[in-house]
Parts: C-alpha cells; sequence; structure tokens
C-alpha cells in the first residue's frame, strides 16, 4: 500500500481555459474580376467551350469525296474483288505521285533541280526567212531567171551559190547541211581541184549576202559567168 | 580580200599591214600559236579585255607581255597574289602633311596596257576592284571619279582553276573580259622549234628584238574602223539564236548575256577586218564563239563531273543552228 502510495497523487490535468472566439475585424479589400477583360476573353474562339459540332469540315468532305472516286468495287449486289484492287491501285498511285510532287517541291525550293521538268532545248523562234528552204526542191533555173530578170540580182547571186552547192553535194564532193558555213565547205573541197574556184564563188556570194554590196546589171553578167562556168566544169 | 567585182568601201589597208607587222614580230618569239596571236590582235581592235589561260610553262605572260611590247602605249604590270589589297591596284588617299589635305596617289591600273599577271592568285576582295575599272573605264575613289585613257585594254593571264593556290574568278568579272584565250600545249614539231630557237639565241632578254608597231592612238583609230563595220540583220539574229541558245540548253546553268551577244558581234568585226573584210560572216561568228562564251556559260554539275568542257556544249549548239544563207 505504501508502495503504492508513491502514485497517489491528484489528477495533475490541466483544466482549459474556456475558448474565446475572436473575429478577425481588420478590413478586406475584394477584388472583382475585370468584365471588360473576360468580355474580351469572351470574344475569342479559343475560349468558347460550347461544343456546336455541325459535321465534317469542308475539306474532311472534300477528301473524303476524293477518295470515294477511287471506290470502284462497290456495286448494289455487294463489292467486286477487281474494283476493288483498281481502287486501291489508283490510290496508292495517286498517294505516291502526290508525296513526290511535294519532294520536288521542296527540293526546288532549296535550289536542287533535278532538271526533270526542265524545257527541252529547242530553237529560238527568231525567222531568217530563207530557213524553210530545201536546196533539193528548189526550181533554180526558174527561180534565178525570174530574180535576175526582175533585177534582184542578190538574190539571183544567192541561188546560183545554193545552186553550186547543191551540185557539190549531188557530186559528192561536199555533203551539204544547213549549219555548215561556207568556210566549212571550203575545207571539205581540200583535196579538190574545185576549191580554189569554189572559193571565189564564195567569196561573191559573200559580198553581195553578207556583205550588202550592190550587185549592177554588168557585175551579175561576171558573176553569173563564173558560176555558169563552174557548173559547165562540174556537169 | 580583193574583189574584183565590188569597190571597196572601207580601208583596212592599215589595219592589216599593222595586223601583219604584230603578227611577224611575235612571230619571231613565240613558236606556232597563231590563232592565239589573232585571237589577242582581235581582242584589242574590238575593245575588249583578254584573259589568257594555260598551264605553267605555255608562254602566257609573254606573249601578253610582246603584244603590249608591240604597242607604244604606257605599259603596267600587276602581279595578283593572294595578299594583294584592292588599294594595291586602284591607288589610295594619302595625306600630304604640307598641304593637310588627302591626295589620290594613283595604282598600277592607270595606264594603257595593263598585264595582270596570274589574276585568280587574288581572293575575290581584289578581283572586285576591277568591276568598275574594266566595264566602265573609270575609278570612283573619295567620291571623285577617274577616267581610263584610251586605249585601256586589260591583258590577264591565269592558271586553270584545279591549279594548287587559285581561286575561280567571279562570273561578273569572266564576263567583262571580251575573250578568254586558252593556250595548248605545242606540238612536237613546235616544241622541237623552240627549243633549237632557245639554244641559238644569243641574248636572254627575248622582248629586246620587239618593236613597236603602233601607237596608242592608232589603236583608238582603228577601234572606231572596226566599230563601222556592216553586219547584215541575218547575222545578227544567228548571233541571238545561238546566245538563246545557251539559255535554254540542259547542259547548262548559266547561258549567255546580253552583253556577251554584244561581244561576238565586236569580235566578230574585229576578225573580219583582219581577214580585209569590211563585212561580217557567219564564219567569223562562229570562230569568236567559243573564245567569247567559254567562261560566260556554265556547265550544269553533272555535266562537269562528265568532263564535259563549254567549248563542247558551244560546238553542240552551233552545230543546231542553221546558218543564214
Amino acid at each position: 500500500m505504501a508502495a503504492l502510495s508513491c502514485f497517489a497523487k491528484t489528477d495533475t490535468v490541466a483544466k482549459k481555459k474556456p475558448a474565446v472566439v475572436r473575429y478577425d475585424t481588420a478590413s478586406v479589400a475584394i477584388r472583382h474580376f475585370d468584365a471588360t477583360a473576360i468580355n474580351e476573353f469572351k470574344k475569342q474562339p479559343e475560349f468558347n467551350y460550347n461544343d456546336n459540332y455541325s459535321g465534317p469540315s469542308l475539306w474532311t468532305r472534300f477528301w473524303k469525296w476524293f477518295w470515294s472516286l477511287f471506290d470502284f468495287g462497290k456495286t448494289t449486289t455487294g463489292y467486286s474483288r477487281f474494283w476493288v484492287w483498281v481502287g486501291r491501285i489508283l490510290k496508292y498511285l495517286v498517294i505516291v505521285g502526290g508525296v513526290g510532287a511535294l519532294v520536288l517541291l521542296i527540293l526546288k525550293s532549296a535550289g536542287i533541280d533535278l532538271g526533270l521538268f526542265r524545257k527541252r532545248s529547242r530553237s529560238a523562234g527568231i525567222p531568217y526567212g530563207e530557213f524553210d528552204e530545201n536546196i533539193h526542191e528548189i526550181d533554180f533555173a526558174k527561180d534565178i531567171e525570174q530574180a535576175a530578170s526582175a533585177g534582184n540580182y542578190k538574190l539571183a547571186v544567192r541561188l546560183l551559190y545554193l545552186r553550186t552547192l547543191k551540185q557539190l553535194n549531188d557530186n559528192g564532193l561536199i555533203e551539204w547541211q544547213p549549219n555548215k558555213t561556207n568556210q566549212a565547205y571550203v575545207m571539205e573541197l581540200s583535196n579538190s581541184p574545185n576549191q580554189d574556184i569554189f572559193k571565189q564563188l564564195t567569196n561573191q556570194f559573200e559580198y553581195v549576202w553578207y556583205g550588202d554590196f550592190a550587185v549592177t546589171g554588168d557585175s551579175y553578167k561576171n558573176i553569173s559567168q563564173m558560176f555558169g562556168s563552174f557548173k559547165e566544169g562540174r556537169s | 580580200m580583193e574583189n574584183e567585182n565590188f569597190e571597196q568601201r572601207t580601208d583596212l589597208s592599215k589595219l592589216n599591214t599593222a595586223v601583219e607587222q604584230i603578227k611577224a614580230s611575235l612571230g619571231k618569239i613565240i613558236v606556232g600559236q597563231h590563232q592565239v596571236i589573232e585571237l589577242v590582235i582581235a581582242g584589242i581592235l574590238a575593245d575588249g579585255h583578254i584573259l589568257i589561260e594555260g598551264v605553267p610553262g605555255v608562254a602566257k605572260t609573254l606573249t601578253a607581255k610582246l603584244v603590249a611590247k608591240s604597242i607604244d602605249a604606257q605599259y603596267s604590270r600587276i602581279q595578283f597574289t593572294p595578299d594583294l589589297m584592292p588599294s594595291d591596284v586602284l591607288g589610295t588617299s594619302v595625306f600630304n602633311t604640307k598641304t593637310g589635305e588627302f591626295e589620290y596617289k594613283k595604282g598600277p591600273v592607270f595606264g594603257n596596257i595593263i598585264l595582270i599577271d596570274e589574276i585568280n592568285r587574288a581572293p575575290a576582295k581584289t578581283q572586285a576592284a576591277l568591276f568598275e575599272v574594266m566595264e566602265e573605264r573609270q575609278i570612283t575613289m573619295d567620291g571623285e571619279a577617274y577616267k581610263m585613257q584610251e586605249p585601256f585594254i586589260v591583258l590577264a593571264t591565269q592558271n586553270p582553276v584545279e591549279q594548287e593556290g587559285t581561286y575561280r574568278l567571279p562570273e561578273a568579272q569572266l564576263d567583262r573580259f571580251l575573250f578568254k584565250i586558252e593556250i595548248a600545249y605545242p606540238s612536237l614539231e613546235e616544241e622541237i622549234t623552240i627549243i633549237t630557237q632557245q639554244h641559238q639565241q644569243k641574248t636572254a632578254d627575248q622582248l629586246a628584238e620587239i618593236n613597236a608597231v603602233l601607237q596608242a592612238a592608232d589603236i583608238v583609230s582603228l577601234r572606231q574602223t572596226v566599230r563601222g563595220l556592216h553586219v547584215e540583220e541575218k547575222i545578227l539574229a544567228f548571233v541571238a539564236r545561238i546566245i538563246h541558245e545557251t539559255r535554254n540548253n540542259k547542259s547548262l546553268y548559266l547561258g549567255g548575256s546580253p552583253r556577251a551577244s554584244l561581244a561576238v558581234v565586236n569580235a566578230a568585226k574585229a576578225i573580219a577586218a583582219i581577214a580585209g573584210r569590211d563585212f561580217v560572216t557567219p564564219d567569223d561568228i562562229v570562230k569568236v564563239a567559243a573564245p567569247v562564251l567559254r567562261h560566260r556559260i556554265m556547265l550544269t554539275p553533272d555535266k562537269e563531273m562528265e568532263g564535259v568542257s563549254p567549248d563542247d556544249v558551244i560546238a553542240q549548239i552551233i552545230q543546231k543552228i542553221e546558218i543564214p544563207r
């Protein structure tokens, strides 16, 4: 008992004081939303959460219609396997073509030209007037006579020269090509006794045709004789 | 070239005598290279600048020096090096302490015949300094324009761009050269003649044998004559077709400019005058087409890799066009 008595103490739990309610009497500044800013936000479509879905967009509808063009296989009784496959192949071709075009466009914008769609080299459309002629189709005797009688000696000399070229070509001494120069023909005759006289005839033609030297009746007579004797010598 | 049926309209005797003298004079030292010499003379008569290209040791500089020596005019030489500055070519403003003002000290580009040796060894910055003087024949420095004296001829030499230590010249500058003349190796016979000549030569100074055959004023007068030569409309159309074709050719990345068209006509006039004619023929055009166009056109990378040369493409283009006849 004595041992227990040491524990026999009075309850030492403190009695709590009664709670006192204290009111916060400090003044509070109430903040309000800025109505103008809210209205501004409301006007922006990004903040409009109303779900007014009115079906797919025009873009989506276009593609749906576009791909439906390849939907060949659908018939009233079901699907035809053959046409389904044709449609699929066409679809893939269109996709591959589209991707290819996109790649080319990107390469082109990057300055890389693959030359796939470059214009083919073509001659400039500058008319010369004499270009459409074929020396094998010209009636030289008639045309030279006509030009000379009309006093167009310049043209007559030109025709005389063309006739000479035709004659040399027919005899296998030169190979006529519209893109060969007169000196190229002179060089072709380097092993021929005709070279010197042909050189002189070329000289006459060039003075008249490229030099624009005036040809009188007398000088035409001389020139015509030179060409004539060459023709006689060759024929 | 005489023609008994027609009277000569233009007196080309002085020009032909001068050309023959220059050819004879240069022929004493330069073996072969007749076409090169003719083109250099044509370039001078056509009021153009000339770029001579060749591997080391083919007498590029010697040819240019001999041409310059055969004309009695103010000659100036600029050796282009990688560290050359624009002011080393054009000149610069120097402060004069006596007057208290800046004075323009003219550079070596002021002269009649300017030999620019190894032009492609200087970088683009220095090349750009030549743009104005080559095209407009004047230099603008500190707001003042200084006109070049007539005649003003730039004779430049260069090694091929594949050679070590060279730069590719800017397109704008290349377009300012009337001709790019390529000097090839001599033939075996020519090489033997060169060695024999050198072996027998008593003096070391080859240039001492060359005398001036033309005055600067003569060049101006001869150029006037060349400018007045007759060119038929169909020949002009032929030139236009060639240049137009270079712009549409699939082997070419860059075609000829309108300046190239004018250059072809002017050069062909000079070639015609040298031949003794006062009119241009299609042969003259064909003859000058490659030297006028080869440095102005640019091959596509694939053609360049295939080893196609600009001359090949030019020949192909001309072959496709009908000769006005």
